[in-house]
């Protein structure tokens, strides 16, 4: 029965959880990421390198980026929704964020798998 | 007319300066403005990556930066936007599941999300300068 509150038709709850979600996600990632880093220890740039090589990292990597994509979007979307009463500017706000999250996506992609 | 009256002579407080806001408060507008923070460094990480991995030559020069004394200052706020979002985040979660709700609760969780934050900062910090 709940399932449903998650589906298209209750749109803020959707926000809500995948908020909770990505944010979870993202935290799970940091410790992670802090964990590997002390771990492998990279002490030069063919280290540094290597701490990007393995597949299963970057695609952890590109997973996180996603995940801080939509929670930023989640976010700011919510601050630009309290601050700024305008509808006019805040559509072009929330253009302008679109348009700079897709960006910060494709050049996460560039970096982790070109 | 006496509503109006009343509406008229409601008290404004605009002044920032003297509302005092309570411990729950607090760590509720930091949690959306170090948000905000981050939102607003992600350009510069990204940058930051990718000349750190281009060559040896360019990490050099990336660490280089990050070890100016004014970089480490900002290194040193950001490293707090991070750990205040990161704790006052997983006070949300536990909220979300009915946990610490209670208004003492909320606000013992408010100081341990603000003394992890900092304290997580300071350990870093000391890393950074030693």
């Amino acid at each position: 029965m709940w399932i449903e509150l998650l589906t298209k038709r209750y749109p803020g709850m959707r926000a809500w959880l995948s908020q909770r979600l990505t944010g979870l996600a993202m935290a799970l990632y940091s410790v992670l990421a802090v964990g590997r880093f002390f771990y492998l220890a990279p002490s030069d740039h063919a280290a540094w390198v290597d701490f990007f090589q393995p597949l299963w990292w970057r695609v952890l990597t590109m997973l996180f980026w996603l995940a801080l994509t939509l929670h930023a979007w989640l976010g700011i979307r919510d601050v630009f929704k309290d601050y700024v009463p305008n509808a006019t500017l805040r559509s072009v706000l929330l253009q302008g964020l679109v348009i700079l999250l897709w960006l910060y996506l494709a050049w996460a992609a560039y970096l982790l798998f070109a | 007319m006496n509503q109006k009256l009343a509406k008229k002579n409601r008290p404004k407080n605009l002044n920032l300066f003297t509302i005092r806001l309570p411990i729950n408060a607090l760590v509720s507008i930091l949690h959306r403005a170090t948000g905000c923070a981050l939102f607003m460094i992600l350009p510069v990480i990204l940058l930051l990556l990718q000349w750190s991995l281009h060559s040896a030559e360019d990490l050099q020069l990336v660490l280089a930066f990050l070890h100016t004394p004014f970089i480490k200052l900002v290194l040193m706020g950001l490293a707090w936007a991070f750990f205040h979002h990161f704790f006052a985040g997983i006070r949300h979660l536990a909220m979300d599941v009915h946990w610490m709700t209670t208004l003492m609760k909320a606000r013992y969780t408010s100081k341990v999300v603000m003394v992890l934050g900092l304290l997580a900062t300071l350990v870093v910090s000391i890393t950074l300068w030693l």
